[in-house]
This record gives C-alpha cells, structure tokens and sequence, in this order.
C-alpha cells in the first residue's frame, strides 16, 4: 500500500476512496470512445472487391534476387499479408520469413513520405514537380557538357525487363550501363559456374541426391534461391530411409551446418584443400593439416564419397579462395556423374543473371574518389553499409558533386544523397522478373501508395519526356504501358499473366554490360597468413539477410535460428575458447580487434564454432535505416578488411584473423532460450536411419485400453476430446449439449489438429513470421517500447523479462556433444500450443475465459480474461503470452505498430488489449472463413481446403493442419505415422499436434577397406 | 511489510477484486446496467441521444435505441415500402460477406441523376424540393461519398458474419428491426452477448465463445 513508515489509516481509506471513484469512472467513461464512428462508402464500387472478403493479388517477391511469387492479400484497399504462390514454379506456395516480412517494408513508418532535397545540408521535403525539375536538369546539364559517360547507376540487383529498361535509358542519355548489385550474391560461386556450366545458377535437385556435401554453402540460410533448394531439401529428407546424408564442411554450424548428419569442423580457408583431398586430386594427410581435422574421417568421406552415386557437392564459404573451391566442387560433381541429375545446368535459376561482382561496384566507388564521377544514382541497394568500412565507399561518394538516390528508407546510402526520389515499394510497382528460362513472373501492385512515392521507371520516364533531346524516345505514359507494349502476347496475355502472377515467355534481356575498366583486384592472402590470435568468419544472417531486414520488426524479434538471440549482434564462441578468455557466461563483452579496428559485442557461446575460430553475422548495426535498425547491434564490417577474391571479384568476408578479449563488461543476450538442451524430456525426438529400417522406434502412438478406438487420432483419448466425439458418454444423454455427437451443430465431427514432420524441418523460422503476420502479435522488444526498464536503454529489454509474444517459436536443441569434442546432433521443433484434450489451463482458469470447443480447439476468450495468468503457469509447454503492456492500444508508448504499421494489422483477428493472455488459436479465423464460406457455397468442407497461416508458408512442407476425425484430409493421414508423437505424453494432456520423428544419417562406422 | 500492514492490504485487494469483478460484468457484453429502460424499450424512437455515447473498444455494444441524426436523413420506409427496393439492393454483400456492404455513391446516383431535388406529387409525397436528394447531389458534386453515422457496431472482440445469418435465412428485420418503418434508423436490438446467445440457442446453433470471439 504505502511504503512511508508513517502512513496511517486513514491514508488508506483515502486511497480507497480515490480507487473506487476511480473505478466507477473507468467504468462508466473510462471505456467510452468519444468519437462518433462514421462508415464511409465507396463514390464507385470496384469491380472486383466485395467489403470484408480478401482479394489475393498474385506478384513477385523483391526481398532477395531469387525472385518468389507471391499472393498479396489485400482487403479494403491495403495489403496486409503474403504468401506464397502456388502456381509459381520458383517457391511453391512457399515464403522464406524475408519474404512474409515486406509489408513491414511497405508500412514502415521511417520510409521516405516525399521526395526530398539537401538544402544548406539538410535534406527537406519538396514535391515531385520540384525534384524531377532538379534531376531532369542536372541530368541534361551532363548531357551538354559531356559529362554524362562518367555518371555511375548502381541498382539493386533483379531480373526482368527493369534492368533493360534502365539500361535503355541511361544510354539515350548518353551514361553507362548500370552496376546491378546484391550484397547477397555468392559472387565467387556464380563466376565458378558460368565457367563451369555457362550458367549462373544450375538448378539443384536435392531428392536424387544419395549424399550431399556443403563446403560452407548455406543453402539454408543465403546462399543462392533460398525457397527452391529448402523445398528440395526437404523433399529429399522426407524420403526417410532414402533419404540422403548431408556433410557439412566448415568452420561454424551455420543453420544449413546444423542439418547436417556430420560436421567437418574444418578451419576458414582450408576448404578448398579437403575438397581437393575428397575429390582425389590432393593429399588427405595435407588437407588434414591444413583444415585440423582428423585423416581418417576424410579417408572414410573419401571413400564414400566414391561410393555413393548420384551425390551433390555445393560450395560456399566467402573467403579469399572462394572461386577456387567452387570450380574444384563442380569438377567433383561433373567426375561424380551429378551434372544432369542433381546439378542442372539445363534448368538454371536465372535470377542472378547480369549481375555486377563487389570488384566493379568498388572500381566505381574508385573513380568517385578521383572526382571523376559527375553523379551517382544509387536505388535499392545500400553499399555503404554492405561494404566493409575500410572501403571508405562514403567518403568516395561525398566527393561526387551530385547524388541522388532512389531509397525507399532513410539508409546510410541515401542519407548522403542530396536528391531522394523515393521509389515505390515492389508491392506498390509494376514489375516483371525472369526466375527461369520461359517463365515470367509478373510483379503488379497490391494497392496503391502508402506515401507520396513513384516508381523509379515512371521517373526515369518522366524525365526522359521532358528532355527535349529524349523526349520522342517513350511513346507511353508509363512503365506499366511500356511493359505491356513489350510483354510476349501482348495486353491479353498480360492480363491474363496478372490472374496466375506467371506467364510463359521471356522478358527484355540486358545487353552484355560494358564494363568501364577491367577491375584488378590483388591477390588476397590466405586467411591462415593473417594475424591475429583467432579465425574471424562473418556470415549473413539468415533472417536480416544483408542489413535490408533490420528495420522490420518482425524480422528483428525473430530469435536467429541458431543462436535464438534477437534485437542484438553476438560473437560466437566455443565454450574451451569461452574459458580461455575467462567468459564467464554468455552476455560477457568481448572486443573483437583486427588491423582494420576494433568492435565490442557480447559473447554466445556456440557449441557449433571451431575453438581458434569466432563468428560474427552481419546485417545489424545501422547508423541510419530508421528507428527500428538504428543503434541496434554491432556491424563487424567496421572490422573486416577489404579483400577481394582474385578471380571473380567476390568480397571475402571471411578474410582475416582477429584478437579476442573479455572486456570485464556484461550486457544480456536478448535470447528466448530456456535450455540447449532436453534433459530427457523427450521434445525433440529422431530416430536413426538404420533403426527406422528396422521399425525401432523411440515412441510410437500410446495405445491407452479402453479409452478410444485403436485409431490414433490426437487428443482424442482425453476425457474432453472423447466425449465430443461421442466415444465416452451415452449417446442418450442429453445434458451433454453441443458435446454430444448428434448434436444439432455437428461441430463434435470435426477433431482440428496438426503434424510437425521433424524430418522436414530445417528451423528456418518462417512460420514465426508467418504467425506474426497473420495473427497481428505485437513485437515487444523495440527499444522504444522498453526505454525505462532499463539503466539503458535497450533494444530487447522485454524479451528479457521473456515477455515475447510469438505464439510460435522454434526450440532447438543439442544432442550429444557434451565433451566439447565430439560432433553433436542438432533439432528444431516449432513449438505451440498444443490445444491439448485434456488441456491443464482449462480448469485453473477463474473466469472460464479458456475452454475447449467441440471441434478440438483449446481456445482463449480474450474479452473473459483478467489477466490472472494461472493458465500460463499451468501451462506445461509455456505457450501462453501475456500482454504486459497496451501493445495493441494505440495511445500507449509501448505501441507495437507505429503509423502507418497499424494497417498491416489483420482485420479478422482481435488486437489484444493490456493484461490479455493469449495463445496460438490453430487460426481459428481461418476455420470460420473457410465453415462460412463452404456453408454460403451449401457444400461441406473439402479435404486439405484451407490450412493455418504457419503451415501455408513452410518452405519444408513440415506442418501439415487439417481434420484428423475425416480420413480423407492429409493430417489425418500422418497422425497415423509410426514416428508420430506427443510432446510430454506422461502429463495426459493428449495434445493435438503430433510431431514426427527427425531421422538421422549418422556417419558409418570406421571406414570400410574398399 | 509487517505483518499488521498486511492485513491492511487486504482491503484493498478486496477493493480491487470488486472492481474486476464489475469490469469484466461490464466488458462482457451482458445487458449495461447504465441503460435508461427507454433506451432498453426498442419501441420509442428517437430518444434523446447521449452527446457521449458509452461504447468503445472495450466496453461492449453500441446501446440499444441509438438513433444518430444522419448526414442525409435517408428515408427507408420510401425506398423498401413504397419502391419496393430489397435490402440487398444496396447492402449487396450481406449475404456473400460479413460486412454487409453499404451502397457507393453510384448506386445512389443509378437513380438519383434521374430522381432529383425536384419532386412532383407522386405516390410518394406531394410536390416537394427534396432537401435529401439535393444534399446528395452536392455530395456527389464535391466528389465527396456521405459520411453515414455507424449505428450498429459490436466490440472488436466479436466477429459477426452476416452471410452465415442471411444465408442461415434469418430475416434482416430479426436483428434490425422494422428498418422499413424507420423514418430514422435507430439500433432495434440490444447486440448485447446475452441476446445473441439466446439466439444461438433457440434455434440450436453452435454457442461457445470461439464462434464468435477469436
């Protein structure tokens, strides 16, 4: 009550009185909203709307250069969620979680409203007519004084008919080709296979693969078209006892690393010799010196490798030999016999077609800095941030005279610019990609714009109109036109391309890139030469991708998939480095000190890092990029030298050595993790491969006598679920209600459950981000919802009260390994709620404010709760979240979606007020949408017709949602899977998600003379 | 504390316990104490509207009786009576949504360009300038659509879809009231939890709270 020693009674009697009056006006104005609600109709009712039902507009996917489709879904003029499209031969219906994020790129609150111009040093918003008056005349100005071939345009690098366009124009006023530019690109890789295969990117089949081996290519993580390979790989794992065995070669256990069967823990830089050694074309004992890895498990590699056919070898890894590795790893695949089969060049992925290496992006950056270069347009791409800082590429840029930028977001790139023409975001423009040989992939706006932007096209067209030297060279008014003028079958097919979002065909190609000047990049030293005490590897990070994630929200609060750690940079470290250091715990600082400089961060420490090595991710640590980006995290490219790969002009990230020391300081991991590992609780379950040929498995279906049908359908032996479907009560009873099964409603029909196959998943987290969108759960860690509850202020410090809100998280665990020597196992469960049929929130619930439906669904009633969070407690796989704060309640300061954010919120889905537990609701929204709509349509519902928001973005195809009580549905095929289990079975909770069982491919024993 | 100070609080929580007790009574949306009975009486049109009404994000329906004075004091009883026009004529998606759609400013106009200000004496009223058409024609001219006062609005929590209902063959009039007598819309029905349920279990329809809460 009153900490104050002398408080007296009657202080409390006036504290009460003040209560009560003050509970009587929250009761009675409190709740009032004063504000009269007005319903405003449309002057013209568009064609194809119907108020409150989605429209799902098929595009294409601008996260990365791979080039997805997707479907936007869009509902009274705004686009608030994607997905994937099925029809779309790239990704399936399927979306990484970069992807699911773009409409927090779309809504952003830190975009650019209007375009904007530096006057006396400071950038203020003018309008169009005014900026376009500014570019169009310097752009002339260039033209009349010849200086126009000097000028630099560096895109953000994608394919179709843009990069042509762009190219047209620049040269009809007289500038060079532009540099098409992703940070993103395996450069190395890419250079390798156009010299092996005159292609960038084969296409990699994954299924009839028998043995994979990756020397460092993340496939899973950055590396190439992230959606296809994780589909194919996931399609390969799910062939069980056929399924392949994946090597990993390197230095860390990136997330590709930790799917992997065997970790070849091999030192940065010796990757190219262990290919070689495996390859048969160099000395094991050599390789075994060069990597520290022991000979015999690359005699046994060797020999099985040799063994196996058809395989698949992949490399990676951005270190200074990286073209090197990649043309010795597709030599092994052409001696293998896999080009054709698991490699194909026949059916390249074209969406890293025409790209410009880093070596021409720094070339140009060179010429800025003797002041050759008149101006610099930059759109998309941010290399100031992705470029190590010893490149100096800002202070290069300052030199040009004039700068202009076409960014979308206040980035370190466009902050220097003295002109933004802000540019449409790709789910605002018309657009088209060219994923494929014969497929285009049509990009078309979602809705219109958020804020006063255009798309750069219809500026550079603009511009071109009102030259007059350029003025006859577009006879249309707009991009759209021009690319329906140009699109193969002419307006018809494009429209009827805009209904699928592909179309057969090709789009407008680039002409071969004149290169202003052969770029010479001096042979990097091997990163063994450098000094330094230990091995510095820097990696994109999965989620971030290049920094162009950070300012998402969703994407910040998304724990890493390996690390689990959030809204913060970290150095990984292994727990025998940890001890020499003196690291005590993780969270302990570490400086991280190269010749290039020195960075500060927390250590994690990583069972999966060699002990002479550390690893750093970048995409965190901008100085700009807006509020959710700025400040957060540390950028290890202030420590990373600028070194190039000698052939392809790749950037070596991985380049350097670095000395490490504990700096004293402390500063908490923003982790979710509880433990890494299970302690024989059974979450994570694999079975090996020879145990599943054999039919051992760990945990079969509970057979429970006397409960329920031998059928296994989940939950459905609780007392509740039993019940429901008339198995347990007497059929005559009628105080049994809408529990009975002739129950007029016949909801007790339907039993909602879901199969997580372990053997698909690969951990990657896009069905977290899948949730957040489609749930409208608020991110909780920005650092301005949490400023005061710390000393500093700090992104996170939520989270590390653990008040996350994802009703969805990947638990990962580690599985042997304990003596720090031996190779572990590594296993990803997504973790829900389990809406169990005997579910222990339900009867500590004080108000009912939880229950279970008749059709299976644990549900929370959000208007009934109070908040007493007994349910939480009770809760045995912690999958209940508290609202804490008012993160739905716009006038509170912990408000989670900022303006315009606000308008991505779902409008089916209940936005949660402060002191609300909520819960994962198996998209109860789309159960009723799907109930109506198949009602209206006076049909039952049909098998497999609609499914949850986590499973319909699964790149693996892991999670299956369905009705377990009619056969014909998948999921109630799966629960008859023999590697099915429950979570916790002993607690009785009879839960309705059934995970199967990971299988693993441990390595054969010693390796058999041949 | 010690522990006399304890016992001190108990009051307190008690205090408080009272007052969650009475909010959730409040927040589910069970009949609102706070009510006038001719507010609770559907019958009498047109009482006098609170200048604040008491309803919000979290505080339950809009209360039953409410009769907003609309921008244009459109005439139902005209336009379903004496024309014959059906609901769905201009709610077009009542049956196929769970927003029953209100007409855009071209459907108004498909009649009113023809229909104007100026009457004549007909079936429906002697020769008049109509003061409704002629504010809906300046509307039309600003290229302004007419702020309509929402009357009918359930809280945020709740999720009503009208086509299950319109389809289920539930009259318009069952929820809104005799709309084709109103000269001026007023909310028939409480929309309070309660008479939903009743609903829901005359006429033996799924009534636990994940039907309609989510």
């Amino acid at each position: 009550m009153s900490d104050t020693p002398d408080s007296t009674g009657v202080r409390r009697r006036d504290f009460l009185k003040v209560l009560g009056v003050a509970g009587a006006a929250t009761a009675t104005v409190g709740c009032g909203n004063t504000q009269l609600e007005h319903l405003i109709p449309y002057m013209v009712n568009p064609d194809e709307t119907v108020p409150g039902v989605s429209n799902y507009y098929a595009s294409t996917c601008r996260e990365c250069s791979a080039g997805c489709g997707i479907l936007m879904e869009t509902r009274d003029g705004r686009t608030f969620k994607l997905e994937g499209n099925p029809a779309h031969p790239l990704n399936r219906g399927a979306l990484c979680t970069r992807g699911l994020a773009a409409v927090q790129g779309l809504y952003n609150p830190d975009r650019y409203r209007s375009p904007m111009m530096r006057q006396n040093g400071k950038l203020v918003a003018v309008t169009w007519a005014q900026a376009l008056k500014t570019f169009g005349d310097k752009v002339a100005e260039l033209q009349a004084n010849g200086q126009a071939a000097n000028a630099v345009f560096i895109n953000q690098h994608e394919t179709g008919s843009f990069p042509a366009f762009l190219d047209e124009w620049l040269a009809a006023h007289g500038m060079p080709a532009h540099l098409s530019y992703d940070a993103l690109a395996d450069t190395a890789v890419i250079a390798a296979n156009r010299q092996s295969y005159g292609v960038a990117w084969p296409s990699l089949d994954f299924t009839k693969a028998k043995l994979i081996v990756s020397f460092g290519a993340d496939f899973l993580d950055t590396w190439g078209a992230g959606v296809p390979q994780q589909l194919s790989f996931a399609d390969a794992r799910a062939k069980l006892v056929d399924a392949p065995r994946f090597v990993y070669v390197g230095p860390r256990r990136s997330l590709t690393g930790c799917n992997a069967d065997e970790w070849v823990a091999c030192r940065p830089g010796s990757e190219l010799a262990i290919a070689k050694a495996l390859a048969g074309t160099g000395s094991i004992d050599d390789a075994a010196r060069a990597g520290d890895v022991p000979a015999e498990t690359l005699a046994r590699l060797k020999n099985e490798i040799a063994a196996t056919k058809p395989s698949l070898f992949l490399a990676g890894g951005n270190t200074a030999q990286a073209m090197e590795l990649a043309l010795a790893v597709n030599e092994m695949n052409k001696a293998a016999g896999n080009v054709g089969v698991t490699v194909d060049p026949k059916r390249a992925i074209q969406s890293f077609e025409g790209i410009a290496t880093p070596a021409e992006v720094a070339d140009a950056v060179e010429r800025m800095r003797s002041g050759k270069v008149p101006l610099v347009m930059i759109r998309g791409a941010n290399p100031v941030f992705t470029f190590p800082k010893t490149a100096r590429f800002s202070e290069a840029v300052m030199k040009v005279p004039f700068r202009v930028s076409f960014s979308l977001y206040p980035d370190e790139t466009a902050e220097l610019a003295d002109l933004i023409l802000p540019d449409d975001h790709p789910i605002e423009s018309w657009g088209d990609s060219q994923p494929m040989a014969n497929v285009i992939s049509v990009q078309q706006p979602g809705m219109d714009r958020v804020y006063d932007t255009r798309q750069t096209a219809d500026v550079l067209i603009d511009v071109a109109k009102a030259n007059p030297k350029t003025a006859g060279m577009y006879k249309v008014p707009n991009y759209r036109e021009w690319l329906i003028s140009r699109f193969p079958g002419g307006v018809s097919a494009f429209t009827a391309a805009l209904e699928t979002g592909v179309a057969s065909g090709a789009v407008m190609q680039r002409r071969a890139t004149p290169r202003q000047s052969t770029p010479t990049t001096p042979a990097a030293p091997a990163i063994a030469e450098t000094k330094g005490e230990y091995f510095f590897v820097v990696y994109p990070s999965p989620s971030l991708g290049d920094g162009r994630g950070a300012n998402k929200p969703w994407l910040q609060e998304l724990p890493d998939p390996v690390s689990k750690i959030c809204w913060q940079s970290w150095i990984e470290v292994h727990p025998t480095t940890a001890k020499k250091l003196g690291v005590e715990q993780p969270g302990d600082l570490l400086s991280l000190e190269t010749p290039a400089g020195k960075i500060t961060a927390p250590a994690y420490i990583y069972l999966g890092i060699r002990p002479d090595t550390v690893a750093m991710a970048f995409g965190q640590g901008h100085t700009a990029y807006g509020r959710f980006a700025q400040g957060t995290g540390v950028n290890p490219f202030e420590v990373v030298p600028t070194v190039f790969e000698g052939k392809s002009g790749a950037l070596a990230w991985t380049a350097t050595k670095a000395n490490v020391a504990y700096t004293g300081d402390y500063n908490a991991l923003v982790t979710t993790e509880g433990s890494a590992r299970q302690h024989g609780r059974g979450i994570a379950r694999a079975v090996t491969v020879e145990e599943l040929r054999k039919g051992h498995l760990e945990s079969g279906p509970e057979k429970i006598p006397g409960q329920a049908p031998d059928e296994f359908l989940p939950g459905l032996r609780s007392p509740v679920a039993a019940d429901a479907q008339g198995v347990v009560v007497q059929k005559h009873a009628k105080a049994y209600g809408m529990y009975e099964p002739d129950n007029f409603s016949h909801m007790a029909d339907r039993r909602w459950a879901m199969t997580v196959d372990l053997a698909r998943c690969t951990g990657c987290s896009a069905c977290v981000t899948a949730c957040y969108s489609e749930n409208n759960l608020p991110t909780v860690g920005a650092a301005y919802q949490n400023a005061r509850l710390l000393e500093k202020p700090q992104a996170g410090a939520n989270i590390l009260r653990g008040r996350e809100m994802s009703w969805m998280r990947i638990e990962r665990y580690f599985e042997g390994g304990e003596d720090l020597v031996t190779d572990f196992d590594v296993r990803f469960t997504p973790m829900l709620c389990q809406h169990c049929g005997n579910a222990p929130c339900e009867p500590v619930c004080p108000v009912y404010a939880t229950y279970h439906s008749p059709d299976g669904l644990n549900v929370q009633v959000y208007n009934r709760c109070v908040g007493t969070r007994y349910c939480s407690n009770n809760c045995p796989y912690k999958v209940r979240y508290f609202n804490w704060f008012g993160y739905g309640e716009p006038a509170r300061p912990q408000y989670a979606w900022p303006e315009q954010m606000n308008w991505i919120l779902n409008p089916d889905v209940t936005v949660r007020g402060k002191g609300v537990m909520e819960k994962c609701t198996f998209c109860v929204q789309r159960i009723r949408e799907a109930e109506h709509r198949a009602r209206a349509e006076q049909r039952e519902l049909r098998p497999d017709e609609f499914t949850t928001a986590c499973a319909q973005a699964c790149p693996s195809n892991a999670i299956v949602f369905g009705d377990a009580a009619h056969p014909e549905w998948t999921v109630a095929k799966h629960v008859d899977d023999p590697r099915g289990y429950h979570v916790f079975p002993e607690l009785n909770t009879f839960t309705a998600v059934v995970y199967m069982q990971k299988v693993t491919h441990p390595a054969p024993d010693a390796p058999a003379a041949e | 504390m010690t522990p006399r100070r304890k016992w001190a609080a108990i009051p307190g929580l008690f205090a408080l316990a009272a007052a969650a007790v009475l909010m959730s009574a409040y927040q589910g949306a069970s009949s609102s104490p706070n009510r006038s009975p001719a507010q609770q009486q559907a019958k009498s049109p047109f009482p006098e509207q609170p200048a604040h009404a008491p309803w919000g994000y979290w505080g339950g329906s809009t209360p039953q009786g409410r009769a907003p004075v609309q921008p244009i004091n459109f005439p139902h009883p005209v336009h379903v009576k004496t024309l014959g026009l059906n609901c769905v004529y201009c709610h077009f998606s009542a049956f196929k949504s769970t927003d029953p759609g209100l007409p855009a400013m071209s459907t108004c106009m498909g009649c009113h360009t023809i229909v104007g200000p100026n009457r004549p004496a007909s079936p429906t009223g002697p020769a008049r300038k109509s003061e409704g058409i002629t504010k809906l024609t300046a509307y039309r001219n600003a290229k302004k659509p007419v702020p309509w006062i929402r009357i009918h609005k359930v809280p945020d929590y709740v999720n009503f879809p009208h086509m299950a209902h319109v389809n289920a063959g539930v009259q318009c009039q069952y929820c809104h009231g005799p709309v084709q007598n109103m000269s001026r819309v007023y909310q028939y029905a409480p929309l309070s939890m309660g008479w939903c349920v009743n609903c829901h279990v005359q006429h033996k329809v799924r009534y636990d709270c994940s039907v309609c809460h989510y």
